[in-house]
């Protein structure tokens, strides 16, 4: 459940280190974004000498939340953090790894190269 | 952890449908050990990232079977000492935690190429095995309870006499003397006591 103003961890290498969401992409008042959605973050925190500076706008997707996600199979998934990943214009990620472990539903919402980065996709 | 991504592609005419099929596995709850079935109970999803110069991740599963176990898990609540686990049972020896049975459960990361007979040999000594190590589990508890078992016995008979009157009303006793415990006669040999002597004087 991420709305603006919330600050979120960033899963990947590619220089952002924190970010604050902005707005969830989707309807005009859409509230809450979960996993699979993207976002509109600002960075807050960012790892000196990369492309990536702090007060930057970017969007992201988001690949972890401590609020549940329940899967089509019954299985619900809760993480230990929010996690993103700085994505660009058409869905592929800025970084070049991905840490941590993706869910499954991201290769539906046609993230596949974030998938197939994963070092683990449960 | 190997995650197998299993893609199952049926071709239905001219659409072509993509099914992505989850791992299918039987879990432990991480906190009582009793076995998560697909479709049931929570995951948790614990990363450690240790963000430094070096980025050190771990990632650890806690598979819970109910949300007991869940909120016990978020109180922070050791398994070790709640006791209701299984943590805690086989910690303190009240569960049997050495048999061979025990081997035949242990996880595997290998994958084995499916063979028919494999799988029904497996199946058949499923049940088998099942059957044989909840029978040694059981007899493990029952050896343990063995010792307090006569305790228990001469308790509850000195309980019964003590509140008989609970049980059958006091006049009723009185006027038949044999509702009462039939009292066990024990011969006691005495030595003959020897006749008041007056005191030699």
């Amino acid at each position: 459940m991420i709305q603006p103003q919330t600050y979120l961890n960033v899963a990947d290498n590619s220089g952002a280190r924190e970010l604050m969401c902005i707005r969830v992409i989707g309807a005009s008042n859409r509230r809450y974004a979960h996993i699979g959605d993207v976002i509109v973050a600002v960075i807050k925190e960012a790892v000196p000498n990369t492309p990536l500076e702090r007060s930057e706008v970017i969007t992201a997707v988001i690949v972890s939340t401590r609020k549940e996600l329940k899967c089509d199979n019954g299985m619900i998934i809760r993480y230990d953090d929010n996690a993103t990943v700085v994505i660009d214009q058409e869905g592929n990620p800025k970084g070049t790894r991905i840490f941590g472990a993706i869910a499954r539903e991201l290769r539906q919402l046609n993230f596949t190269k974030i998938v197939s980065l994963a070092p683990e996709v449960l | 952890m190997i995650s197998d991504i299993v893609n199952v592609i049926f071709c239905l005419g001219n659409c072509v449908l993509l099914v992505n099929l989850r791992r299918m596995r039987l879990e432990k709850c991480w906190f009582c050990s009793s076995t998560v079935y697909p479709g049931h109970g929570v995951s948790f999803l614990l990363l450690h990232v240790f963000k430094g110069y070096i980025t050190l991740l771990l990632l650890k599963i806690f598979h819970f079977c109910r949300s007991k176990c869940h909120k016990n898990f978020k109180m922070k609540r050791n398994p070790r000492k709640v006791k209701w686990t299984k943590a805690y049972s086989r910690l303190h020896r009240k569960d049997m935690t050495q048999d061979s049975t025990f081997e035949f459960e242990r996880k595997r990361n290998r994958p084995e190429r499916y063979d028919r007979n494999l799988a029904e040999n497996t199946l058949k000594a499923i049940k088998k095995i099942d059957k044989i190590r909840s029978d040694r589990a059981s007899d493990h508890i029952k050896n343990r309870l063995k010792t307090g078992k006569v305790q228990r016995q001469k308790e509850a008979r000195k309980q019964l006499e003590l509140g008989i009157h609970l049980v059958k009303a006091p006049l009723a006793l009185a006027q038949d003397s044999s509702l009462c415990l039939p009292k066990i006669k024990v011969n006691v040999s005495q030595a003959q006591t020897e006749e008041n002597q007056p005191m030699e004087e």
